[in-house]
């Protein structure tokens, strides 16, 4: 057995404005509730989701970057006792001028607490994220320098 | 067990604007692909959605409805046959302020095993639901009814 969680929202952007918003940490920030990864993105790299403090988070590794495309990151959530989760997520333009981005995040534990915390965490972040991309604004109007407890 | 499907996004707007959105057919029309429902909202009425056309592409009742907070349907399906016989399915619609936004929560299942109405409703609530926030934050859909038409049906 195993956990997953898996979510799909369609962005009016494009695949391009898209990944350089998940992998620039500047604009990250604005709509991850304060925090952003620090990697180099190459393949084998260590990465960590840091806090506003600096402190981590998160740490893995970056297991394929498929440049606008796809990207897959090991996953450790540092506040659990938990085996690393593995996280993928797929952008794919579809007519009309939208991208489907789908996320698929996995343990080989049974009911792991990272899947709970996670799938309540990525539905605040991409829907920040496709306000920002679609109207330059968040979604939420308050609330948006804390990461909120999902767990 | 069960099939069950949970999705949840996170709207800039007020409950009073999502509950319109979701029970007002016109406005319907423009995020759901040209499809909207035909009911009076009241728990106990029976509801359909229609095509353009006039047909029926699913049908029910109101089981609770609850303005600005709880919506729950029986579903039953008419556009597939093979989705009509596996009987009825539950949807909840839930509306929760949040932080300045509002948290649409949808629920939707049936009792039996690997449905696959559940399956493909899965596909279908992040077009409906990615199509309201659009209109409602930004005035315009993210997906055309003809890229929706492709991949749903």
């Amino acid at each position: 057995m195993s956990s997953a969680y898996n979510y799909v929202t369609y962005i009016r952007s494009t695949p391009a404005k898209i990944w350089s918003a998940i992998t620039t940490p500047e604009f990250m920030r604005q709509y991850w509730f304060g925090q952003q990864f620090e990697t180099d993105w190459k393949p084998g790299s260590p990465l960590k989701l840091l806090y506003k403090d600096g402190s981590s988070a998160v740490s893995g590794k970056v297991v394929e970057f498929d440049r606008e495309k796809r990207l897959v990151m090991t996953w450790l959530d540092e506040r659990k006792d938990e085996v690393p989760t593995r996280c993928v997520i797929e952008l794919e333009q579809v007519e009309g001028g939208a991208v489907k981005l789908t996320i698929l995040h996995t343990s080989d534990a049974d009911n792991s607490q990272t899947i709970v915390a996670v799938s309540g965490g990525w539905p605040r972040v991409l829907s920040n994220l496709k306000s920002l991309l679609e109207t330059g604004k968040l979604a939420f109007s308050e609330g948006n320098d804390t990461p909120p407890k999902c767990d | 067990m069960a099939s069950n499907y949970a999705y949840v996004t996170y709207i800039r707007s007020t409950p009073a604007e999502v509950w319109s959105a979701l029970t007002t057919p016109e406005f319907m029309r423009q995020y759901w692909f040209g499809v909207h429902f035909e009911t009076d909202w009241k728990p106990g009425s029976p509801w359909k959605m229609l095509y353009p056309d006039g047909r029926v592409t699913d049908h029910g009742k109101i089981l609770e409805s609850v303005p600005h907070k709880r919506l729950v349907l029986s579903w039953h399906n008419d556009w597939k046959p093979e989705f009509a016989a596996e009987g009825e399915a539950r949807c909840v619609i839930e509306l929760e302020p949040d932080k300045g936004a509002v948290k649409l929560s949808i629920h939707h299942s049936m009792a039996r095993d690997g449905s696959g109405l559940i399956g493909a409703v899965s596909e279908g609530w992040p077009r409906i639901l990615s199509n309201l926030k659009s209109l409602l934050e930004s005035g315009s859909v993210a997906l055309t009814p003809e890229a929706a038409g492709k991949t749903t049906r």
